[in-house]
C-alpha cells in the first residue's frame, strides 16, 4: 500500500479514496479545529490522527460523543528512539555497556508524524462497524505529561497505569497511577529504549551459537555456517 | 511422633512410614503458564492416570499438600505468593520445578520481569527440563521423588542433621 494517499493538511478531509474514513476524519477536524495536527488514511485499512498534547482529553470526548466511537480498545505509548543496544538477537558481538545513546533525531515517528520521542496512542472503535481510529499525541521528552482519559473512557485508567510504569508518562487527573504489572518496588521504565536488560549485560545472547542443524539439512552446510558464526 | 522427634525410631517403622508417604503424595498444582497444560494432562487426564502412582492431585489448599509442582513462568510480581505458598505447606514438603521458565527463566532469561529460576525463592527437589516437558517427563520426576522419599531418614531430617540432598534432574 502506497503512502501517497497521506493527508498532512490542517484538518482537511482525506483523498476521496476512502469516503467513510474521510467522513470520520472530518468529524474530528470539525470539532478539534487547529488541535488536529496531522492525519493519515490508508484506504480500506486505517485512520491515524495526531492531536495536540493539550487537546488529548478533548479528542476523547469528541471521539465518543461526536464520532460515536464508544468502544475503547487500548491506550498505550511508543518510544520511537532506536534501541541503543542494537538488535542483540542478530548480533554475535557484545554491545559495550553502557552503550552510546542514539541521537535524538534518530527517532522517526510513524504515520501522522510527530515532534517528540515518545507518543501516547489509543485505539477507538465503533462496535458493530469497521469504524476505527488510532489517536496519537506527542509528550515532551523532559516531562512526559498528558491529560487523562478516565473521565471519558473509564476503562482507560488501567491502560494509563501501564503506560505510566512502562514509559514514565504522567496522566494529569488520573489519581491512581500505582504499578499494575510490575512489582511495586520496581525502578525504571522497562519499555523505554534506554532501559538495560541486565541479564544481557552480564551474558551475551547465546541463541545464535547453539542453533541446532535442521533435520534433513546438509550436514556440511550446517558445519560451515557454525564455523562462520564462531 | 515422639519417637520420630527423639530420633529413636526403629528401622522397620521408618520404612513403613516412608512407604506410606511415598504412595500418598498430595500434589498441589501451581500452574503459571503453558506448562500447566502439560501438568493438567499428567495430573488430571485418564491417559496418564497419575493416581496409579500414588499421587493425589486434590489438595484444596497448600496446607494439605506434600508436594507442589511449580510450572510456568515465575515473574517477580508473583514471587511473594510462591514464598507464602511454600511456607504454608506442612513439613515434610517437596517442590518440583517444571519447565525451562521455572528452572532458569527459559526463553525469558533476559526479561525485566521474569525470575531467573524458582530455586532463588524456594528449595527445589526435582527439576523437570523441557519447554514444555511432556507429561511423561513430569511423571518421571514424580517417580524419582518417590524413590528419594522411600530412602529418606526422617529422624535425621527432623533433627536437621541431614544435609540437604542434591536436587534430582530428570532426563
Amino acid at each position: 500500500m502506497a503512502d501517497d494517499t497521506a493527508t498532512t493538511t490542517e484538518g482537511a478531509p482525506a483523498a476521496a479514496t476512502d469516503e467513510r474514513r474521510a467522513a470520520l476524519l472530518a468529524v474530528f477536524a470539525e470539532h478539534l479545529g487547529n488541535a488536529l495536527l496531522q492525519s493519515h488514511i490508508k484506504p480500506g485499512q486505517g485512520l491515524w490522527i495526531r492531536v495536540a498534547t493539550t487537546a488529548w482529553p478533548e479528542a476523547a470526548a469528541v471521539a465518543r460523543d461526536k464520532a460515536g466511537l464508544r468502544f475503547f480498545d487500548f491506550l498505550s505509548a511508543i518510544d520511537w528512539l532506536p534501541s541503543p543496544y542494537g538488535r542483540c538477537e542478530d548480533s554475535s558481538v557484545d554491545v559495550p555497556f553502557p552503550p552510546p545513546m542514539p541521537d535524538r533525531s534518530a527517532a522517526v515517528p510513524g504515520y501522522a508524524g510527530g515532534d517528540t520521542r515518545i507518543q501516547v496512542l489509543a485505539s477507538l472503535a465503533k462496535a458493530g462497524t469497521d469504524q476505527r481510529v488510532l489517536l496519537k499525541a506527542d509528550v515532551s521528552d523532559d516531562d512526559p505529561r498528558i491529560g487523562t482519559w478516565v473521565n471519558t473512557y473509564a476503562g482507560a485508567a488501567w491502560h494509563e497505569r501501564e503506560a505510566h510504569e512502562m514509559f514514565g508518562i504522567s496522566f494529569d487527573g488520573n489519581a491512581d497511577l500505582r504499578h499494575i504489572y510490575l512489582p511495586s518496588e520496581f525502578e525504571g521504565h522497562p519499555l523505554r529504549k534506554e532501559f538495560p536488560l541486565l541479564a544481557r549485560v552480564v551474558k551475551p545472547w547465546p541463541g545464535i551459537v547453539d542453533v541446532e542443524p535442521m533435520p534433513g539439512g546438509d550436514p556440511e552446510d550446517d558445519a560451515a555456517e557454525e564455523g562462520a558464526e564462531a | 511422633m515422639g519417637l520420630v522427634e527423639s530420633g529413636k525410631m526403629p528401622k522397620p517403622l521408618t520404612k513403613l512410614l516412608n512407604l506410606s508417604r511415598k504412595y500418598s503424595i498430595w500434589a498441589y498444582q501451581w500452574g503459571l503458564a503453558c506448562c500447566a497444560i502439560e501438568m493438567g494432562a499428567a495430573f488430571a487426564s485418564p491417559r496418564y492416570d497419575v493416581m496409579r502412582l500414588g499421587v493425589i492431585p486434590f489438595p484444596a489448599s497448600p496446607r494439605q499438600a506434600d508436594l507442589v509442582v511449580i510450572s510456568g513462568t515465575v515473574t517477580d510480581k508473583i514471587v511473594p505468593a510462591i514464598k507464602r505458598l511454600y511456607e504454608q505447606m506442612p513439613d515434610p514438603k517437596y517442590v518440583i520445578s517444571m519447565g525451562s521458565c521455572t528452572n532458569c527463566g527459559g526463553p525469558y532469561w533476559d526479561s525485566y520481569s521474569v525470575t531467573k529460576g524458582v530455586d532463588q525463592i524456594v528449595p527445589v527437589d526435582v527439576y523437570v527440563p523441557g519447554c514444555p516437558p511432556r507429561p511423561e517427563a513430569l511423571l518421571e520426576g514424580v517417580v524419582l521423588l518417590q524413590e528419594r522419599i522411600h530412602n529418606e531418614d526422617m529422624a535425621e531430617r527432623w533433627r536437621g542433621g541431614q544435609d540437604r540432598q542434591e536436587p534430582i534432574v530428570v532426563g
